[in-house]
Formats: C-alpha cells, structure tokens, sequence
C-alpha cells in the first residue's frame, strides 16, 4: 500500500540506469466505473506550475511553445513502467524515451558554446 | 590523516568566509554604539546558525538530501512555495548589498566610483563559478578571507580590558536608547544565520559525499569553524567599540568605519578595511549565486553540482548566472549597500520561524537522519528557536521603524 | 466515459458529510499495485492526515496524542466533482485514524 502525496509526490524519479529524471510534478487519476485508478506520472514545469495555479500551468506551456520544448510536455510516465518506490522512484525507461530533459537540452545549446563548459 | 586535514581546511575556510557585508556593518554599529555589551548577540547566534547547520549537515550525510530537497520531500511543493521565493528575495537583496559592498571596498582602495565596480566584481564571480570546482572555491574563498582577521589583531592590539570583554558577553540592557539596542541584537541575529548558509551546508556536504561516518566531522566543522569564525565578528565589534565608543559615534558608511583601523594600522588602514570588506562581500556573493543554482536544482530535481560538466547541469548553470546578472544589475543602480544590508537581515528574520519548522520534523524522521534523531535536548533547543524567531519576526519590523 | 484529473485538484480540498457539514479536508490518499494500474484503496481525511504530515516532532512539542482523523474506503468518497468532495456514506461508517 504506497502514500501516494507522502511518499509519490515530490520524490525523485530515477531512469533505469540511474540517472535523474526529475521529481514527480504532478499524478493523473482516471475513473469509470469502480475505484479511481492512478494511471500517470508527471514531470515538468507546467505540472509543476499548474499546482500553484492552473493559469501558471498555461503560462509555462506557452513559454515552452514560443521555445519549440513543447511536444509532448509535461512529460508522462506511466505507472506501469515504475519498477519500484522506495527513497527514489525507479522506472523502467530511460531518460533518452522521454521528453524530461527538454530545457537541459535546450540550455545546453547555449551553454556548451562557452569555452571551459566541458 | 586526510580527514583532519581536510577538517582543519574546513574550520579555516570556515574563518575566512564568516564576516561579509551583515556581520561588519551591524557588529560596527554595534560597537561604536553600545561598547561590548552586544558581544553576547553574536555569541548567541552564531550558536544558532551552527547548532542549524550541524541539522542540515546532518540530513545530507545520512540522507544524501539537501534542505531544499527535504522540503520538497517531506511538505510538498506547496508549502515548500512561500519559504522558497522569501529566500529568494531575500537573497536577490542580499547578493545586491555583497557586489554593492565589494564595489564600494575596491572604490576605497582605488578613488573610482563604486557604482562602476558592481559588474567587473559580478563578472569575476561568474568566472569563478564558471571555471570553478567545489574545492576552488570553498577553500579559495575561505583562504583569501584570512585577510579578515585583522579585525582579530586589531582588537587585540588595542588591548580592550578582559573584564569589559566579558561582561560583553552577559545579556543586559543598555542605558540609553533600548529600541535601538534591541534592534541591534535582531540584526546580529538576521546577519549571522542567513537561511542561504543553511541550504549551502547542506549542498558542500553533498559535494564532498559525506557518509554517517562523517558525522562527528560535521558537527565539529559546524560548531568549531562557526565559532572560529564569529571571533572575526566580535573583533569588529570590539576593535569599532574601542575606536568609535568612546565618542558615542553613529557609523553611517564604510568609509567611516574603515576609520577603526587607524589607531592599529596606521596609513594601512583604509587599505586593510577595504581587503577585509572586499574579500568577505566576494566569497558572500559567489556563495549566495552557487545556493541559487543549488535550491532550484534539489527542488525541482535538477542535474546539478559545481564539479560537473558545466555542459551537463545546463539549468543549474543558467541559474546561477541569472541569479548574479539579477544582483549585478540592481547594485549598479547604486542602492546603498547599507540600507540594502539591514533590510534584508530584518526580512531574514521575518522568515526565521518558516526556516526553524522543518528542522522540527526532519530531525525526528528515520527517513532523513536515520537513527541520528534529536533527542528530548535537541527538540527542546529547536522549539525554543522557533518560539524565539517567533518572537524576534513579530517585533523586528517595530523595531526596524523606530531603531534605525 | 473515463473522468481524468490532476491529484492535487482533489488534495487538501475540503471533504463535506451529506448533510453538507465540513468533516476535514483530504489529506492523503493510499492506492495499492494491481497489475500495470494503481488502485486508490482509501482516503485520508481531516486531522490524521495533517498530523502524519507534520510529523512526530511537532506532536511531542505541542502534545497532540490522539490526532481525529477519517480514512475513507475508495467508495465511501465521491470524487467526481473536485471542488465539492461529498461522502457517499455516514460519518459513523467512517473509520477513525
């Protein structure tokens, strides 16, 4: 039986080799008929954003539109590739089959252009 | 035998990186003001900030996590909201004053106005966080900062009386104007225990991979290098009370408070204060930029450290170049870094409740410091921190209207 | 047809009995592995739920010792409409935490 605002929400989720992929931003519940399922895992500034405020939300999307980042974001993570919830979330996936380290990368651009950023 | 090496290193960096634009303008005000008798103000918080870092300290060694990313952890992002963005205005603020104070030391030592120093002193912090590692900058910065012990010798050379000193030490209410006394002793508590310091601790500790093994490492670099340290202060405080004291003297610039310098050093002195000042307000300010880069990326979960590719924690640098470019472009509008100074250090304690109240639960939880929990004394000493911010958040803005 | 919605629209939301009276607000909530889906199982309202958030520390501080709390099994809570959180069953049948 997992807490799911204790020990999900906020905690850090790791890819299968280790590498950081972000914290949980934010959980997707669906229901139908019967209990309430959580089906998704959200990792993203506009997850993030949406918690203070859903406008917040938008206003990050936007952002990330106007920057080309926006495909597929926040990025999902569905539960049935989470392979274990202990002190760190581990999922099955690596962090190349997401679309978490869209700002890295877009940052990174710019910043791998100085000299000494190696 | 490189561990007490490197704990040697540690309290002696520790030294260096003490006193910065807070603890020099409020200990020489202190002491031109009201003698030694606000010596036991600097005792006291420094004891504070170090029995709150040996606590951060303590949950990076066991759990590997900053305070920030405890927060995060353990609250949640929406409570961890309010505390995060006041210590980022009150950071921003405080960056501003350290370039400000770092402009105006290289003014004294060179005749040229202060305003056009802030950029060159922010660009040779970025350099070094760009081109820096975690030892280069800690240990550089601490080492440069020996410089500050002239308030040390100072005090000691102007042969203050052993019996004063230690009355200094006692708790005790002034003669004249008790408003500004107290205000006083908030602003030596807001100087001293920045919330930034904390989270910068926690983030070395990290840094340097220390272990539970490490533990006792961490509780004598706290208390020993913070005590260390605070002897700087108190020089200050001495050395402007011996000076300035005898004639009741309002120091408001740091032109004027270089001044204490004379009876010891002579032609030397504008030159000494200015090192001092400069030094400190640099090593402050590369300090506050790196936490920047440290709080969003353990919040937001990040890739981050001062030791990697530069390339690979692209966020984490963007971070805490904003964050200087952000302080750089306010202290050239020229704000007094005085002014800047104090009120930042009355925010700082305005907050000082929502930054104890982690510590309360954190350092009770398996989770966080394993079987390293506070015991009934340490418990007790955290409740009364907070009920004492409590209090000191609630008068301080009063105090700060009609004191100063 | 699938509701779908954030968490944290229905966390911290106040839970209201059927005769509209406020009984705390939702806390936490517990779900359990079933296959490739979690399944909420149980609700964690009111005072419970805080106190476990606040932690031991400011317990023993402050002296709470029997923290009043509700946990709610996935069907004794509907959480259709996110803004009005509304019990499908009586208080009694709650089970106190």
């Amino acid at each position: 039986m997992m807490d799911i605002v204790r020990d999900v929400l906020d905690t850090s989720v790791v890819d299968r080799n280790g590498r950081e992929m972000g914290r949980v931003d934010g959980i997707v519940i669906e229901q139908d008929d019967g209990p309430p399922r959580i089906t998704t895992l959200l990792i993203g500034p506009a997850a993030l954003g949406s918690r203070l405020h859903p406008a917040l939300g938008r206003f990050v999307t936007r952002v990330e539109k106007l920057l080309g980042i926006d495909r597929d974001r926040p990025s999902r993570i569905s539960v049935r590739d989470v392979e274990e919830v202990d002190r760190k979330i581990r999922v099955r996936l690596t962090v190349g089959e997401t679309t978490v380290g869209a700002w890295e990368q877009l940052l990174r651009r710019w910043i791998a252009k100085l000299p000494g950023s190696q | 035998m490189k561990k007490i090496f490197n704990l040697a290193l540690g309290i002696v960096t520790s030294i260096g990186g003490f006193v910065e634009v807070g603890s020099i303008s409020t200990s020489v005000q202190a002491g031109a003001e009201f003698g030694f008798s606000l010596l036991w103000a600097v005792a006291a918080a420094t004891l504070f900030l170090a029995a709150l870092a040996e606590m951060a300290g303590r949950v990076a060694a066991v759990s590997k996590r900053s305070m920030a990313a405890a927060v995060r952890e353990r609250f949640g992002f929406h409570f961890q909201i309010v505390p995060l963005g006041a210590e980022f205005i009150i950071d921003t603020l405080l960056l501003t004053a350290e370039l400000g104070g770092a402009a105006i030391a290289i003014k004294m030592l060179t005749g040229v106005g202060f305003q056009w120093w802030v950029l060159p002193a922010g660009f040779m912090a970025w350099l070094l966080l760009w081109f820096g590692n975690f030892s280069v900058i800690e240990d550089g910065v601490g080492l440069l900062g020996i410089v500050t012990l002239s308030f040390v010798l100072a005090a000691w050379r102007l042969h203050p009386d052993a019996g004063d000193i230690a009355r200094g030490f006692l708790p005790s209410l002034p003669h004249h104007d008790i408003t500004r006394y107290a205000f006083l002793a908030v602003s030596i508590v807001g100087a001293t225990v920045s919330p930034y310091l904390l989270n910068f601790y926690a983030s070395g500790a990290i840094e340097e991979k220390w272990t539970e093994q490490d533990l006792w490492i961490n509780r004598v670099t706290a208390f020993l290098g913070m005590g260390f340290g605070s002897t700087v202060a108190m020089g200050c405080l001495i050395t402007a009370a011996m000076v300035f004291g005898p004639q009741h003297l309002k120091v408001d610039t740091y032109e004027q408070a270089a001044q204490m310098f004379v009876p010891v050093y002579g032609r030397w002195a504008v030159t000494l204060f200015a090192l001092s000042l400069g030094v400190g307000c640099f090593g402050a300010a590369v300090e506050i930029a790196l936490n920047a880069g440290y709080v969003l990326g353990q919040a937001l979960g990040w890739t981050w450290g001062i030791d990697r590719k530069r390339r690979d924690v692209s966020r984490f640098v963007a971070a805490f170049s904003f964050m200087l470019l952000d302080g750089i472009v306010i202290a050239t509008m020229g704000f007094d870094p005085l002014r800047v100074t104090l009120i930042s250090v009355a925010l700082t304690v305005v907050i000082m409740p929502l930054v104890v109240l982690p510590f309360l639960v954190l350092m009770n939880e398996e989770q966080y410091v394993g079987r390293h929990t506070s015991g009934v004394f340490g418990n007790g000493l955290l409740a009364t921190l907070t009920v004492l911010g409590a209090l000191m958040a609630i008068v301080v803005i009063p105090l700060e209207i009609w004191g100063s | 047809m699938t509701a779908s919605f954030r968490l944290d629209s229905i966390v911290g939301r106040e839970v209201y009995a059927a005769n509209s009276r406020r009984i705390g607000r939702l806390h936490e909530v517990r779900a359990e592995r079933r296959g490739s889906t979690w399944v909420i199982t149980e609700y964690v309202i009111g005072a419970a739920g805080l106190m476990e958030r606040l932690g031991l520390g400011v317990r023993l501080v402050l002296g709470f010792e029997r923290p009043t709390g509700y946990v709610a099994h996935w069907d004794q809570l509907d959480i259709s409409n996110p803004r009005r959180l509304i019990l499908t069953c009586a208080v009694a049948d709650l089970r106190r935490e």
